[in-house]
């Protein structure tokens, strides 16, 4: 039996309650973090963390641990119904899933699984020889994690999955240039042709030039996208935002907002992500489509907004565990569809003037009922000059719509990639999203920073 | 001295590694409890208790560092990860460009932990519910249609054990809480205000009367009519003018600015690929000039009820006060002994992990700037016209820590010398030594506050660091505000 259900219908039986439920994660990663080309923080995790969550009389309580032998997994089925008694009845709790099948999923990759750290350490140092002449900086990392829910309604749901990643940074002093690749099957990944890119952008990106604050046309590489894209994702399509008004598409459901190629959607089982069957409360994932063809059509639910919204809504299988529940559903599987363009140099043609982007920093949300979003541009950042690119930019300051981004669309690749979003705080859950490179004519830059390099 | 079962374990496993071929070990052993409840809207919103315990073992091998975590309190579980410690370092070492050294630092032994009055653990949950239902209470207006409050506690037990024979046992206790009102006006225009921080309120190393303290059915009434009265207020104009900035803003101004940029591993690159790195340099200490003479920024793990307090980092270095910049000049930085040893300086005393299953990394303990002299309204005073900025409600800054952009929740206009109407969405953006020279003025010991914020990140896999600052308002001239798109 999968370990992470065992843990799970332990606990439950350990509940003692009107009805209960657990959720497990069991992790086994490594990470082998690089700096100025040589390993310097290679971190391995073992761990099992059970959430237990117990319902008396209309009142609900929680509470999670990691010691999961017996008396351990008592204990916090006790602090959970500790915590339920010590509640008010919970008017706004959907109950507990009711036995479902999750769908089928792929996502787990035995000889991902089966890495060691040896193979770890080593994936990071083909990475780094690949990309002498330049420091190299990021890291390597594969995991193999268990993901379950039990309830006492009968449900019971497992799922282990897998994931890898590589990231890398070429730097010097006055250059820097980026690129990553993801996949829950680490066969996918070519650490060498990752360091190989970062290092081939960062030779383009010495004596960089600035722009003037502006609102600029722009080449937008997946990177970057996918970025904005999980920021307005986080406070936009979260069906909590959207009942509470804090989303921009509050009251604007069935607008056309967006440009007609701007379709997106959200599939936690397609294969090109990564693929799972079931959220953290257990409920099968579902297909959603959040923007047709420019149209806003909806956005995720969990059991609690769905019950919340009372008009009919399901959970559509993006439901935190307990614990987390407050900051509503999260879309972890975003999707852009992609267009027709074959490469970014055929989106600087459409963009004729303007600026590329590869990647961003420290993004911050200015509006969220407008999606208006602040950040860095970074390691890669050059101007676009009749249709080429040319000369290297310093990093530039953007506070931008995004949703006036993605009304001016002038093209998308057809090819979508694969960009992790997880940086790897708390427990090991994989998710990103899968989009094209972008061309819009709304890219607003308010200021210039410092120039590419460490 | 006999050992108690969790030394134990963590002398196991220096044993272990050490056997296994490890020049160097060091192994933590944490258990922590943590409590997190929040309501809304009149209702419970989560109640949870989580705990967690481990035990993680760093060492070095042949020169290069290795790290593993296990869950397991028992001989079998602390052995395997200093095994596995063993083996990822030795793997990372065959292309390592140089051998780590550590800067010297004689083995400690003791024990910490900050007085308390009321461990806040212990604190019944109906307590904590009740407090945070009164508190939203206040806050209610037709036009606040969420209104939110929280409260946390923790406690943490930390032994650390190294091959240098260091043995200290440690006890954190911390609590906090804060209150959110959110208002939604019949266009869709939505405004928020927080008290007694944005962003998950604020927390102390203290017992439970820090959360009494906070008083936050005493602020739930501002708190609620200022989100409402932000509906009709006029947008914050753009343009260069004079800020004033409120202790809770200033507390983020400094730890983006002075905090991250001065954290040594950034210096040397080692967050290049994440976090970033910083503008300054090795040799800049002593002579980089980052702000005016009114700048006086102190590292110090000391500090009572601060978050970064301690009786000694994860790696063994005793708490010390520090300076940073003094008078406006870089004279210190934040470091690990590996970053002294390559400095040369003797610095040390910033290393922490989240948590079991982290790698220390170089973070702020509690970094405060230092008070200056007067009150905030002697600091209005001398503003003919400007703005006074409070509440932090957006932020975001460069990989170097150079151009930042930071919005609050809400601006007043200052006119001669006097607050007048109030304004919604500021912002305001500068380059950090170019901002911290045009600071004129700090306000006095009775108007520095100390906030503790526990959302920190840094490091891959991420790390979430528990940090204070102590602030006071401050004023600057000619700064860019009104930055929207």
């Amino acid at each position: 039996m999968n370990r992470a259900l065992e843990l799970a219908e332990r606990a439950v039986r350990a509940a003692d309650g009107d009805e209960a439920d657990a959720s497990v994660h069991v992790e086994r990663s490594g990470f082998a973090r690089f700096a100025d080309s040589a390993v310097h923080q290679p971190t391995l995790i073992t761990d099992e963390s059970v959430t237990v969550r117990v319902v008396r009389d209309g009142r609900v309580g929680c509470a999670t641990t990691n010691r999961t032998d017996d008396d351990g997994l008592a204990a916090a089925a006790a602090r959970a119904g500790e915590a339920a008694d010590s509640s008010p009845v919970d008017p706004g709790f959907p109950g507990l899933q009711e036995p479902a099948p999750p769908p089928d999923a792929e996502g787990f990759d035995e000889p991902t699984a089966a890495l060691t750290p040896e193979e770890q350490a080593e994936s990071a140092a083909t990475a780094i020889a690949a990309a002498p002449e330049l420091g190299l900086y990021g890291y390597y990392t594969s995991a193999v994690t268990e993901l379950a829910v039990a309830s006492t309604t009968g449900h019971a749901v497992a799922q282990a999955i897998t994931d890898a990643s590589v990231l890398a940074l070429a730097a010097s002093d006055e250059a820097s240039g980026y690129a990553e690749a993801t996949s829950w099957r680490a066969g996918d990944l070519d650490p060498a042709a990752v360091a190989r890119e970062a290092a081939e952008k960062a030779a383009r990106t010495q004596r960089a030039d600035t722009v003037e604050a502006s609102t600029y046309r722009a080449v937008l590489e997946p990177y970057a996208i996918s970025e904005l894209l999980f920021y307005f994702g986080f406070t936009s399509l979260n069906a909590l935002a959207l009942l509470e008004g804090r989303s921009y598409l509050s009251g604007r459901l069935g607008e056309r907002l967006f440009h007609p190629d701007f379709t997106l959607w959200d599939d936690g089982l397609d294969p090109r992500g990564y693929p799972k069957a079931f959220d953290l409360e257990g409920v099968p994932k579902q297909r959603v489509t959040i923007v047709e063809e420019g149209v806003a059509r909806d956005v995720v639910w969990d059991r609690r907004t769905a019950k919340q919204a009372d008009d009919g809504h399901v959970s559509t299988g993006h439901g935190l565990s307990a614990p987390a529940q407050g900051f509503g559903p999260i879309p972890f599987n975003l999707a852009m569809a992609g267009g027709d363009a074959a490469s970014v140099d055929e989106l600087a043609e459409r963009v004729g003037d303007g600026i590329y982007v590869t990647r961003l920093h420290y993004l911050g949300v200015v509006d969220p009922r407008e999606g208006i979003i602040t950040g860095m541009t970074r390691d890669g950042t050059f101007l676009v000059q009749g249709g080429k690119v040319t000369k290297p930019l310093v990093n530039l300051r953007f506070t931008t719509s995004f949703p006036a981004l993605a009304a001016g669309l002038l093209g998308l690749t057809k090819e979508v990639t694969l960009v992790n979003r997880s940086d790897f705080y708390d427990e090991r859950y994989p998710y990103g999203t899968l989009v094209p490179a972008v061309a819009t004519e709304a890219f607003t830059i308010v200021g210039t920073g410092s120039g590419p390099g460490l | 001295m006999y050992a108690r079962p969790v030394e134990r374990l963590a002398d196991h496993a220096i044993d272990a590694a050490i056997a296994a071929g490890a020049g160097y070990a060091d192994a933590r052993v944490v258990q922590r409890r943590a409590q997190h409840v929040s309501t809304k809207n009149g209702e419970v919103d989560t109640v949870s208790d989580a705990e967690t315990q481990g035990v993680g073992v760093r060492v070095l091998v042949d020169g290069a560092w290795g790290f593993a975590g296990d869950p397991r309190m028992s001989e079998e579980g602390a052995r395997d990860a200093a095994l596995r410690a063993v083996a990822f370092a030795r793997a990372s070492a065959l292309r390592a460009r140089r051998r780590v050294e550590l800067a010297p630092l004689p083995a400690a032994s003791g024990g910490f932990s900050a007085p308390l009055e009321r461990d806040p653990v212990d604190v019944p949950l109906e307590e904590k519910i009740a407090l945070c239902l009164k508190a939203e209470e206040g806050m209610r207006r037709p036009e606040v249609t969420i209104t939110e409050a929280m409260v946390r506690a923790m406690r943490e037990h930390r032994v650390f054990r190294s091959s240098e024979g260091a043995r200290i046992a440690q006890r954190f206790v911390e609590c906090g809480g804060g209150i959110d009102a959110l208002a939604v006006s019949d266009e869709g225009r939505v405004q928020n205000r927080s008290y007694p921080s944005a962003h998950g309120g604020s927390s102390g190393q203290a017992g439970w009367e820090y959360v009494l303290g906070l008083g936050l059915d005493r602020e739930a009434p501002r708190v609620g009519e200022e989100a409402a009265a932000l509906l009709t207020a006029d947008l914050c104009p753009a343009g260069v003018t004079t800020i004033v900035v409120d202790a809770e803003q200033m507390l983020l101004q400094v730890h983006e600015s002075v905090g991250h940029p001065t954290e040594l591993d950034r210096v040397y690159g080692t967050e290049a690929a994440y976090a970033g790195t910083s503008f300054l340099k090795p040799n800049d200490v002593g002579s980089l000039r980052y702000g005016s003479e009114h700048m006086n920024i102190t590292a110090d793990p000391t500090t009572p009820v601060g978050l970064g307090t301690f009786g000694w980092d994860d790696e063994g270095a005793p708490a010390r006060r520090q300076p940073v910049v003094e008078g406006g000049v870089l004279t210190g930085y934040l470091a690990s002994r590996e970053t002294s040893a390559l400095i040369g300086r003797e610095l040390g005393g910033s290393m922490r992990a989240d948590n079991w299953s982290r790698m220390p990394l170089v973070r702020m303990t509690n970094l405060h700037l230092e008070p200056g002299a007067g009150t905030l309204e002697d600091l209005l005073a001398d503003v003919d016209d400007g703005l006074y900025l409070c509440t932090n409600k957006s932020w975001s800054i460069d990989d170097k820590r150079l151009n930042f952009q930071f919005g609050t929740q809400v601006a007043w206009e200052i006119k001669k010398g006097k607050l007048g109407r109030m304004l919604r969405d500021p912002t305001y953006t500068g380059v950090t030594p170019e901002f911290w020279g045009r600071l004129d003025a700090v306000a006095g010991t009775e108007a520095w506050e100390l906030h503790g914020l526990t959302n920190c990140g840094k490091g891959q896999p991420g790390q979430h660091a528990h940090v204070s600052h102590g602030t006071a308002p401050a004023r600057f001239r000619d700064v860019q505000v009104g930055v929207r798109q």
